[in-house]
């Protein structure tokens, strides 16, 4: 083998592994998109926003001395209470204004706990403590670092968590009954307003979760910073098909490990140019995503 | 029968593993008033999709006046010569009942975008005309005097009768009307009855509808098709079908049927 | 006084911006949300024009020529953007349109040629109050008329009832596009007015949140009324001004404050304060009848 393929299969595996904690954090945050689209058809506008509040609240706990294993939850279940909180006070009364009305508000949401956060914690980075010592192991050529292990075996299990959830509980059941028919799975006796409640609570945890992953994995927090990153989940999440849950997943992946190969083997600037792209083909040649049926709707 | 006015050769909707409308075939002379009843659900809407270009038959064509219009867009057949009505009335709400008449003459407007903006004679010219034309219409389905309301602002009654003259302002060969006595009282259906005749005399147009409501049915077709889960069951004149077992089968079951024999 | 015509100029700009959005979200109903990558085009082709390739004319007729290829750039990046988009249902319209507004800003930025990250310094004033004010009227004549029009008509047709409006003969989708390239080039306009006021462009002043400043104006005007758009652009213009009043902090928290106007509207007043109809002068003095 000459050299120069060592190298490529080296810097091949390198991409793929950050590639690969990247997707991860993407398909998190995606999983939220996905689970409320799929129940109520809205584009939240707002879920990188409960991402940021999750990295937010894992910060302050982190820098007042509270061990990871503590922090993570209580970073998952904060962004979860305020997402519920939203969802009660603004998307519920909304419901059924019609999806443009619905979306206005999603926006209006994100850019208030946006521009909220830069009023109140300041626009500048917050440098995020590390929280536990962050080895790199060698394999080969081929490094891989303790975090980008931790963030795979956390999303891993968070995702079979969920999975565990939707398919094996009855309460993923309800989740399931009114993504379809929302109506009859009110007169089977659901509340669905519950579940509705429900589902943006588990996917904004989820959220939160990638949040304190990031912040420990880049070591930075701001106020804007979901902005970016919620765009990508979206676009992750429409590119694995929306409203379907394992699509999110496959979606974060590829995008995760699409942008970093266009990073490490073309150009740098290029990175968020990436997700843009593959928003752009996906809606052109199949808006029903990677894993969605074209389903003809009767008029 | 010389060319038919409109024709579909063995047009069958599938959606997905659902057969919608298996089959279907009719002709329809250049002033026949024919009329497709059924059960709810039986396929009829979606005949018409299919023949207004809504929907493309998953197999059988569809023509008009001999030229095949099966793959071609609503637009452009309604350009060619069909228009119809909708089951829930699809009226310009927020538009004035001008408004909505002055649309079906647009794809016969004769100026440009540029002509509009820079108010040329043209323009002055075709907007005197459409507004005469909207007038006439107007005037035939009195509907004149409240020509600056709002769609949405006029009794339902007088909603169909807008829907009806604005689908002839299109000058149609071929008119559809998707169940234009729905929610109509006696007296209502009664002068649709006679008003769907007149159309048909004074236009001398070809008519297909979908109704429920027998009476107008009976006393306005001279024609009619009965099809149940998407199959043409019968196919006769009114007292034809008012008999025929198959069509009282699929009304009132087979129990009924056994009644009447 | 100077600063007080600085601000009518900029108001003009953002009514020019607002009517243009308006035709394709309020009158057309098709959401988008990357007017202001239009915007940017615009300003960027008019300010490459003045400064690299003006010609030996009067200055104001350079302006004119600006104008026209603001315009026609925007009004083809319109055509190219809209041709795929529109083809979408509302939702994934609004993302792919604020992907692409985004695509636009980041391709900027990495032009050196008009200064990429530095921003495009040195463009001409060769704007002022009379020919921003010229084109205000321009675009509230043209688009009046337009909608006084066949076309214009056929375009509300769309936003009243898509598939009626097919069934009435209009193919909808031409129409889309054409709203869609109209509100683009005008957009353009406004972004050569805006270059040769400023005198300094950077791709960041056409981001994400201005597209959603200028929809915020269209929304509390009335998605669909000119007469709202003019309003709502007048007074989200003068409203930071206002703010200032009240304090550095007041100032500071606008975009909050806008965010939670954005979200009240929709939960109280979704028609804004036009709704979808136009001020009628005789109505309002009672000299017309109309519907109650």
């Amino acid at each position: 083998m000459s050299e120069e393929m060592a190298y490529f299969i080296s810097d091949f595996f390198t991409y793929l592994l950050n590639g690969i904690a990247q997707g991860s954090i993407y398909a998190l945050i995606a999983l939220g998109y996905t689970m409320v689209y799929g129940i109520i058809k809205l584009i939240n506008f707002a879920h990188g926003e409960f991402y940021m509040i999750g990295a937010f609240t894992g910060y302050y706990l982190i820098i007042n001395g509270v061990p990871l294993y503590i922090a993570l939850p209580a970073a998952m279940l904060g962004s979860g209470l305020i997402a519920v909180i939203v969802e009660r006070l603004v998307y519920r009364p909304i419901r059924y204004a019609g999806r443009i009305p619905a979306l206005i508000t999603a926006l209006g949401t994100s850019l208030f706990f946006q521009y909220l956060g830069q009023g109140t914690v300041g626009a500048d980075p917050k440098a995020f403590p590390t929280a536990f010592e962050n080895t790199t192991y060698q394999v080969g050529d081929v490094f891989i670092s303790k975090i980008q292990i931790v963030i795979f075996v956390v999303t891993m299990t968070l995702m079979a968590g969920l999975w565990f959830v939707v398919n094996h509980t009855k309460l993923g059941k309800a989740m399931r009954a009114t993504s379809f028919n929302m109506n009859a799975a009110e007169l089977m006796g659901i509340n669905t307003n519950f579940i509705i409640s429900f589902t943006f609570f588990i996917g904004s945890a989820l959220a939160g979760a990638a949040g304190v992953l990031v912040g420990m994995y880049y070591n930075t927090v701001e106020p804007m910073m979901g902005l970016i990153p919620g765009l990508k989940a979206f676009i992750a999440a429409v590119l694995g098909g929306i409203g379907i849950i394992p699509g999110a997943v496959l979606g974060g992946l590829t995008l995760g490990i699409a942008e970093n190969m266009v990073v490490g083997f073309w150009i740098s600037t290029y990175r968020d140019a990436v997700a843009f792209a593959i928003l752009i083909i996906i809606l052109l040649v199949k808006p029903a995503g990677l894993l969605g049926k074209n389903r003809k709707e009767k008029v | 029968m010389s060319t038919p006015v409109l024709e579909t050769q063995g047009i069958t909707m599938r959606f997905g593993g659902l057969v919608a409308v298996n089959n279907f075939s009719l002709r329809m002379g250049a002033t026949d008033l024919v009329g497709v009843i059924g059960p709810n659900g039986a396929g009829k809407t979606t005949i018409f999709n299919m023949i207004t270009g809504i929907y493309t038959p998953t197999e059988g064509r569809v023509f008009l006046d001999g030229k095949d219009i099966t793959e071609l867009r609503p637009a452009h057949i309604t350009q060619s010569g069909i228009c119809r009505t909708f089951q829930n009335i699809r009226l310009f709400n927020d538009l004035s009942v001008l408004d909505n008449i002055r649309l079906a003459g647009h794809f016969r407007v004769d100026y440009s975008l540029m002509a509009s903006i820079f108010r040329t004679k043209k323009f002055h010219q075709e907007e005197d005309r459409l507004v005469a034309e909207a007038d006439k219409i107007l005037d035939i389905f009195g509907l004149k005097g409240k020509k600056e309301m709002l769609a949405k602002n006029l009794p339902y009654g007088e909603q169909r009768r807008l829907e009806i003259a604005r689908a002839l302002a299109t000058k149609p060969k071929v008119l559809l009307l998707d169940e234009p006595a729905a929610g109509m009282n006696p007296k209502e259906t009664a002068d649709l009855t006679k008003l769907i005749r007149w159309v048909r005399d004074e236009f001398k147009i070809a008519i297909l509808l979908i109704e429920h409501d027998m009476s107008l049915v009976m006393n306005v077709c001279e024609q009619i098709h009965c099809v149940d889960y998407g199959q043409l069951i019968a196919s006769g004149g009114p007292k034809d079908i008012q008999s025929n077992p198959k069509v009282i089968e699929a009304y009132l079951g087979a129990d009924a049927v056994a009644e009447i024999k | 006084m100077d600063y007080l015509i600085y601000l009518t100029i900029q108001s003009g700009i953002f009514i020019i911006l607002a009517v243009s959005l308006n035709l394709i979200n309020g009158i057309c109903g098709q959401f988008s949300l990357g007017h202001a990558g239009f915007w940017a085009v615009g300003a960027y082709v008019g300010a490459a024009y003045s400064v690299f390739f003006a010609l030996p004319v009067p200055d104001f007729v350079n302006l004119l020529i600006g104008c026209g290829l603001g315009f026609s750039a925007a009004a083809i990046a319109g055509l190219a953007i809209g041709v795929p988009c529109l083809r979408l249902r509302g939702d994934y319209l609004a993302i792919a349109t604020l992907g692409f507004g985004e695509i636009i800003r980041i391709i900027i930025m990495n032009m050196d040629s008009v200064g990429g990250p530095r921003g495009f310094t040195g463009i001409p004033a060769w704007s002022n109050f009379f020919w921003v004010y010229l084109f205000v009227a321009i675009t509230i004549i043209f688009v009046v008329n337009l909608l006084r029009g066949t076309h214009g008509r056929a375009i509300i047709s769309i936003r009243e009832d898509e598939i009626a409006a097919e069934s009435m003969g209009i193919y909808t989708f031409k129409y889309k596009v054409l709203a869609f390239v109209i509100g683009a080039g005008f957009a353009g306009v406004a972004g050569v007015l805006f270059a040769h006021t400023t005198q300094f462009i950077h791709p960041n002043s056409f981001n994400f949140m201005w597209s959603v400043i200028i929809l915020l104006m269209i929304i509390l005007g009335g998605l669909g009324s000119v007469t709202g758009s003019v309003v709502g652009a007048i007074i989200l213009s003068l409203l930071p001004e206002v703010l200032r009043f009240f304090g550095e902090t007041v100032s500071e928290w606008r975009m909050v404050i806008y965010s939670v106007l954005l979200i009240c509207l929709m939960l109280w007043r979704p028609s804004g304060i036009f709704g979808k109809h136009e001020l009628d002068i005789k109505k309002l003095f009672g000299m017309k009848k109309g519907d109650a």
